[in-house]
């Protein structure tokens, strides 16, 4: 595993791929790279959310943070971490804060080859989902 | 060294000794019984785990590969797996894939299962053995440190397929952990050991004080009646010496005066009648020597010597003897001198039929030197009779109690050498 994973060549690919996925006609999906290990992806939801999708490596695991911010407070998500297709954990979140947003933070084992880690989260309609591979 | 014989110090040595050996033979079965113990616990360990937390929390999809399921079987069961001396755990399928390890650079790696790894995988049951840390699945271990226990056991599926659940433990620590255990049992013994020597001791300590007090009372017991021989033979020879004696010599005074105003006829016969009486009286006088003896201190070895060969010299014997080196002897020594040559004398007069015999007595460096050679019929050491290989066999330990040697050279037709030296240092 790199130390360091930028935003790659098929980021568009992936983000394009993900935004159609989620129904959404232009995503403002994006990522950032550090000196560290870490890809972290962000991107607006169907409705007026956005989400956010960090993944780093941790000890032989990967930690998936996944975030949604939707600017209210109060609200339920239903929310969905999967791990190369299978859904490895689910959960629903509710928003809190000022920021009205909530959080998920799981680890998931780091396999041999890569690693597809996709957040999505649902609500009276609204699709956030955020796909890294790593 | 005389110490090395006091019971006391011999029955504290044997003591010590026990000591070790228990010492020693306590902790090599110790650790043979704490290995047996780990061993033992490392099995339960992972048998208890494998049925209760293991195979509960296997979640369906695992024998697949699937990526879920590994991480909930990681989240779920991690913590609870990796508890005690257990540093790693691996689950096998049949075909020797790792479906999950928390060395997760494992988790699909395929290596080929050991016979007795089938065996459990087949027929169920329990084994442990030491990893070998060589093989290319357990490379990751290697970075544990020390040796490492492998053990297996069977369990199953959701779906019902048999896995093998392999737990590594650390053996230093559970050796470690069961030695202190059994160690606890070593100053049981070890005091059980100490309390008999403590007890053990004053009671030899007093035994052996009452058979040196019995020794010491019958010692005295025997110098007493020694002494009191020796009183009645000084008696018996003062009295000889004062009384028959002196009279043999007036009787031979008389006999030479009458004799040399006797006639020729008469005068040879009172000159031979006045030999014989000297003759006698010197045969008397040595055998007042051997009745007891002289006192070497005041007169001298020398003087007491000559009136030993005495006889021998009545005999026609050619006595040449030679004292020197006895004037700062210490007394002991002189006595020992006096005994040997006193045997030494007294064989060549009953033995050893010889025309000539010289004793000499002298010093070399801290060792006074006895000798006495005669040039007699010898023996062969087999031919000597019980009365005279006693009276040697005395001579010899006698010298030996005073650190010396005596040495007793003969042949038959050869004559005799007695040699004899003790130290004076």
């Amino acid at each position: 595993m790199s130390s360091t994973k930028s935003i790659p060549a098929a980021l568009a690919v992936t983000c394009l791929t993900a935004c159609l996925t989620a129904g959404l006609a232009a995503p403002a999906a994006s990522a950032t790279g550090d000196d560290d290990d870490r890809v972290i992806r962000t991107g607006s939801c169907s409705g007026s959310a956005d989400w956010k999708l960090e993944v780093k490596t941790d000890d032989g695991r990967l930690e998936v943070e996944g975030e949604v911010d939707s600017n209210v407070s109060g609200q339920r998500w239903r929310w969905t971490l999967r791990h190369n297709g299978s859904v490895s954990e689910r959960g629903v979140g509710t928003t809190s804060g000022r920021s009205g947003s909530f959080e998920v933070e799981r680890k998931v084992v780091d396999l041999a080859g890569s690693d597809a880690i996709v957040f999505r989260a649902v609500r009276d309609g609204q699709v956030c989902r955020g796909v890294v591979n790593y | 060294m005389r110490w090395l014989t006091n019971p006391v110090a011999q029955f504290l040595a044997a003591g010590l000794v026990t000591l070790v050996v228990v010492v020693v033979a306590t902790s090599a079965l110790s650790r043979s019984a704490a290995d047996e113990e780990a061993i033992a616990d490392a099995r339960s360990l992972t048998w208890v785990l494998a049925q209760s937390v293991a195979e509960p929390e296997i979640p369906p999809g695992l024998v697949d590969g699937d990526a879920a399921a590994i991480d909930r079987l990681d989240r779920t069961a991690l913590d609870r797996l990796l508890v005690g001396d257990v540093l790693r755990v691996k689950l096998w399928d049949a075909e020797g894939t790792v479906l999950y390890s928390d060395r997760t650079e494992l988790i699909g790696a395929v290596y080929p299962l050991g016979d007795d790894e089938v065996e459990v995988l087949t027929n169920g049951g329990t084994e442990a053995e030491l990893s070998d840390l060589g093989r290319p699945e357990n490379r990751f271990e290697r970075a544990l440190g020390g040796d490492l226990l492998e053990v297996y056991t069977r369990i199953e599926s959701p779906e019902g397929e048999p896995l093998l659940f392999e737990a590594y433990l650390g053996v230093d620590d559970i050796r470690r952990s069961r030695a202190q255990i059994l160690d606890r049992f070593l100053p049981i013994t070890l005091g059980a050991l100490l309390a008999l020597v403590a007890l053990g001791t004053p009671l030899v300590l007093l035994l052996s004080r009452r058979l040196s007090r019995a020794a010491r009372e019958r010692e005295s017991l025997l110098e007493a009646a020694v002494r009191a021989s020796d009183a009645e033979r000084l008696r018996i020879a003062r009295d000889l010496h004062d009384g028959v004696v002196q009279d043999l010599a007036g009787s031979s005074l008389a006999l030479s005066t009458i004799a040399s105003r006797a006639g020729d006829a008469d005068r040879h016969e009172l000159e031979a009648l006045a030999r014989s009486l000297r003759v006698n009286m010197r045969s008397l006088r040595s055998l007042l020597v051997e009745i007891y003896p002289p006192d070497l201190h005041t007169g001298g070895l020398a003087a007491a010597v000559d009136d030993l060969v005495a006889p021998l010299v009545a005999d026609g014997v050619e006595v040449d003897v030679d004292v020197t080196g006895t004037e700062d002897a210490p007394l002991p020594a002189i006595g020992l001198l006096w005994r040997v040559a006193q045997e030494a004398v007294r064989n060549v007069a009953r033995h050893a039929r010889a025309d000539r015999m010289s004793l000499t007595v002298r010093r070399e460096g801290d060792r006074m030197v006895l000798e006495v050679v005669d040039d007699g019929v010898g023996f062969a050491p087999d031919d000597l009779v019980v009365e005279d290989r006693f009276g040697l066999r005395a001579a010899g330990s006698l010298v030996r109690e005073h650190a010396g040697t005596l040495e007793v050279e003969s042949a038959p037709g050869n004559g005799t050498v007695v040699r004899m030296e003790v130290p004076i240092g």
